[in-house]
């Protein structure tokens, strides 16, 4: 598999306290990954960092065979990663805007955001939520609702947090069966978690941090 | 029964159809929209970037901000009128005692109104709209767009509120419009203006008239909100 992430030295502080020391960092492409660790280790930490959504200092970063900085956050890496929530949020439309949102304002015509929006709704089970306000949903809705909304941006690499946390029953295994279609569909995927069934899906390879640093890594 | 008979004029007043009278609703009612027109977008967005930013000085912005909540109007018809008259650095305007002077005088009476409660309301939004927006790759633009759309009935009841204080307000418009009939005079100046001279049925007529203008711009902004006043259960 080639490289599609590649940081080193990558250092994240909150006042005096150093949050991340990471080393070295490598994600595959078409590969998924569960981060794991005790709560506090750096996980969603780390996963918005990749989102840009907090800063970092990084010595050397490589994304998609290119060198860049971290800070300004690139454009290159803002079309190419998306981030779902631990708790998704929803924008107070349909679900299906919730999900063209993303698609909006990246010259697409309308026709191929629908069939876009169209094919990811088929793929999340949601289609008889498509004109559902949001705040009716149930929490598993709303995870499903958000991959969909993050999975039909086609990003190279997806990060999850913690995907099944607070599901139960049938809409945790929901959510957890979607998990294997978005590495088949050529994303890189990235879940902090601690769910068992995640981290023991096949092929899915494991990084435990612990305080800061990446302690395990399994090939 | 001199209150019973001074309200049984006002209403005949008001339903003779004084010219006199619809004059100085118009007068009001324009400004007031104008000062708004020209307030609202600009607070808006400046109580969302303060809201959403962190910067040098932020905190006292919405100090600024908040103090400005509490100034009495007269201060800033006073501070207005020095400005504005002909000795004043602004005098060249030749804005005092004229309806352009109040609609100045408003807009600053809700600058800090609008940009306190936008900035209270985006404050109050969940964080996670707009880290998901950005992470959808939305423009800054449209991340502002997307937030203030989540928060919109807190940016209405923004826009009402200021309405209602700019409405309603005595001092500056009396300071800088000069209470000129047909020209500069306002509800609330007549209404003080027409007290004064014992004149009561013209005032309460006017009163009733700001009430009612309350009442529907209320009425209108709960209507825009559906059911967001609805109990919770009931929903």
């Amino acid at each position: 598999m080639s490289g599609l992430l590649q940081i080193n030295g990558l250092r994240k502080r909150f006042g005096q306290r150093l949050l991340l020391d990471i080393d070295h960092l490598h994600i595959d492409a078409g590969a998924a990954y569960v981060l794991t660790g005790a709560n506090g280790a750096g996980k969603s930490t780390l996963l918005r960092v990749l989102c840009g959504l907090e800063p970092a200092e990084v010595s050397r970063l490589v994304f998609m065979g290119e060198s860049l900085r971290l800070s300004p956050y690139p454009r290159a890496m803002r079309e190419a990663i998306a981030y779902v929530h631990q708790h998704p949020v929803m924008f107070s439309t349909s679900v299906a805007d919730n999900i063209a949102y993303g698609l909006k304002g990246r010259g697409l015509s309308r026709e191929e955001i629908r069939s876009r929006v169209d094919e990811a709704i088929a793929w999340a089970g949601i289609d008889h939520l498509r004109r559902s306000p949001p705040a009716t949903l149930s929490g598993g809705e709303k995870q499903r609702v958000a991959l969909a909304r993050a999975r039909v941006l086609r990003p190279r690499l997806l990060l999850l947090d913690e995907p099944t946390a607070n599901l139960d029953g049938a809409a945790r295994e929901a959510v957890i069966g979607l998990i294997p279609t978005l590495v088949h569909a050529g994303s890189s995927v990235v879940m902090a978690c601690h769910d068992r069934d995640l981290i023991n899906l096949p092929g899915v390879r494991r990084l435990k941090l612990r305080e800061g640093r990446i302690e395990i890594r399994s090939a | 029964m001199h209150l019973i008979q001074a309200i049984h004029d006002a209403f005949a007043l008001l339903v003779s159809g004084d010219a006199n009278l619809w004059r100085i609703i118009w007068i009001s009612v324009k400004t007031t929209l104008l000062a708004l027109l020209i307030a609202a977008p600009f607070s808006v967005v400046c109580g969302y970037a303060i809201a959403s930013h962190r910067f040098f000085g932020r905190r006292i912005l919405i100090w600024l901000a908040q103090v400005s909540l509490s100034l009495p109007t007269v201060l800033i018809g006073l501070l207005l009128y020095l400005l504005l008259s002909r000795r004043g650095p602004l005098g060249e305007l030749g804005w005092l005692f004229s309806q352009t002077g109040i609609v100045a005088g408003q807009v600053l009476i809700a600058l800090p109104v609008l940009i306190a409660f936008t900035l209270a309301a985006v404050q109050a939004a969940d964080v996670r709209l707009a880290e998901t927006a950005i992470t959808l790759g939305a423009s800054r633009w449209r991340v502002m767009l997307t937030v203030l759309h989540e928060v919109r009935f807190g940016v209405m009841a923004a826009v009402i509120t200021g309405f209602g204080r700019v409405i309603s307000e005595v001092g500056c418009a009396m300071m800088v419009g000069g209470n000129i009939a047909g020209e500069t005079r306002t509800i609330t100046t007549a209404i003080a203006l027409e007290t004064s001279k014992g004149e009561f049925a013209q005032g309460i007529a006017l009163g009733i008239v700001l009430v009612s203008i309350s009442l529907v711009i209320n009425a209108g902004l709960m209507l825009l909100q559906g059911d967001a006043h609805a109990a919770p259960a009931a929903r």
